[in-house]
């Protein structure tokens, strides 16, 4: 990927005879792996995984086997597509963190958000897929242990909220801090509002139905429509950004050697 | 258009009749009123679902204390309010006490707030009663907000101190920011205590 270091450089890249739009590219490239990352992963998790919208909490041991026999194909199919590809968040983290790198908030907070967002990405993704595609592919093991791996997969995939509030934490802070208007800072304010979701998630660890349990709609519902309208938010900024960067444009940020 | 032959009120000038703040705060407030609004609907339904249980819990609440907090917020917000005014006529010192004094008010709001949440817990009113979960969760989200507002006030109490900024835009920005707190908590204050 470009860096930061490299892109003022794109003046004297012309002179050397490389390609003046190749930052770019490789910009818009990894935006479009973000983007497809994101529709694979809805597709996996939501169509194919059954996970969004997530079962009910409050079932038997015996329903629970039950619905992970039902939905066995669709887990294992969309889940096993998902292992595949899992690296995807890694570049989906890098992009942001690339842009975030590019404001005069500091590279700190950029290595923060891509650190955090990283651990996050254990339980808040892998430990779903490991634990449902344990339960489909071993459909024989008792009962208890289906039913931890059904609850431990919702739990872990929606109540991990440490890693996600530290993220947005240093999103919110590095776009209100950065003077370069790589994003708006209204965004900074949409992920606010992400974090409160985060907090909130932490009441499904406690209650099996009603509004604060996983399928809930405080803390399911009303929280998916907020991280939908933040991933559509960062998708449209993100390509006004990747759309930005040009050696024919002004560099989004100071030069290092101009410090 | 004003019809030929009546008096037409002379318009206020541009600078008057802005819009406090910028665009991006309104973002935030409006964005936020929504999303409190999708969380005080979800209440009502849920307590319409299960209303005597409700109306049992809620008397467990002492409303006198949430009167105090209102009382203490709202007096947050004549401070705040005075302040804008203080900025937007060169009277920094002035704004900033004021803004002191809502931050003030702020952090008494918390305590009360602390107090009367370790009363609660004291009595057995945990999580596990539907109308205390939603009470605990909505007057802890507010709690949070708070919290920022608090941050931001000293955000505006930095800009006031520095002399060569003093920008009442920003000083504006966040005493709206302090308002929306302040009305989030009334309509907490209605359907927490007083709605039956």
């Amino acid at each position: 990927m470009t860096d930061t270091d490299a892109a003022p450089a794109d003046e004297g890249a012309e002179e050397f005879g490389e390609p003046k739009r190749a930052g770019k590219r490789e910009v818009r490239l990894v935006y479009w792996a973000f983007t497809v990352f994101y529709t694979a992963l809805s597709v996996g998790i939501c169509l194919l995984g059954r996970a969004t919208p997530p079962p009910r909490p409050d079932v038997t041991r015996a329903q629970a086997a039950a619905w992970l026999y039902q939905h066995h194909l669709g887990i294992q199919i969309g889940f096993v597509f998902l292992l595949v590809i899992a690296g995807g968040a890694a570049i989906s983290n890098g992009i942001i963190g690339y842009f975030m790198k590019r404001m005069s908030s500091g590279k700190m907070l950029a290595y923060a958000y891509i650190a955090t967002m990283g651990v996050g990405a254990v339980p808040g993704f892998q430990v779903l897929l490991v634990c449902w595609l344990t339960a489909t592919f071993r459909p024989d093991r008792s009962p208890d242990i289906l039913y931890l791996l059904y609850d431990l997969g919702m739990l872990s995939y929606n109540g991990s909220l440490g890693c996600f509030t530290a993220a947005y934490t240093v999103l919110a802070i590095a776009v209100f801090y950065d003077r370069n208007r790589i994003f708006p800072k209204w965004f900074g304010y949409v992920t606010v509002w992400q974090i409160v979701t985060e907090i909130l998630a932490s009441q499904m660890w406690v209650h099996h139905a009603g509004a604060f349990a996983w399928n809930g709609m405080i803390t399911l519902y009303i929280a998916i429509a907020i991280f939908g309208l933040w991933v559509a938010c960062l998708l449209v900024l993100l390509r006004k950004a990747a759309g930005r960067e040009s050696a024919h444009t002004p560099a989004l940020y100071e030069a290092e050697g101009a410090r | 258009m004003t019809a030929p032959g009546t008096t037409a009120r002379p318009r206020p000038p541009a600078r008057e009749r802005r819009l406090p703040g910028d665009a991006d705060m309104w973002v935030m407030i409006l964005g936020d009123l929504f999303i409190f609004g999708c969380y005080f609907v979800t209440y009502m339904v849920f307590r319409a679902m299960s209303a005597d249980e409700f109306t049992a819990s809620q008397r467990h609440l002492d409303i006198d204390v949430g009167v105090v907090n209102t009382v203490v917020l709202l007096t947050s917000s004549l401070f705040a309010a005075l302040a804008v005014l203080a900025v937007r006529e060169g009277a920094s010192r002035q704004a900033q006490r004021l803004l002191l004094a809502t931050g003030a008010c702020g952090v008494l709001f918390t305590l009360i707030k602390a107090y009367e949440w370790h009363a609660e817990i004291s009595h057995g009113h945990t999580i596990h009663d539907e109308f205390y979960s939603f009470y605990f969760v909505l007057t802890g989200v507010h709690l949070v907000h708070l919290a920022l507002g608090l941050l931001v006030l000293g955000v505006a109490g930095r800009e006031l101190r520095n002399p060569r900024r003093r920008r009442p835009a920003i000083v504006e920005q966040c005493v709206l920011f302090w308002h929306m707190v302040d009305l989030l908590w009334v309509v907490i204050f209605a359907l927490l205590y007083l709605m039956r």
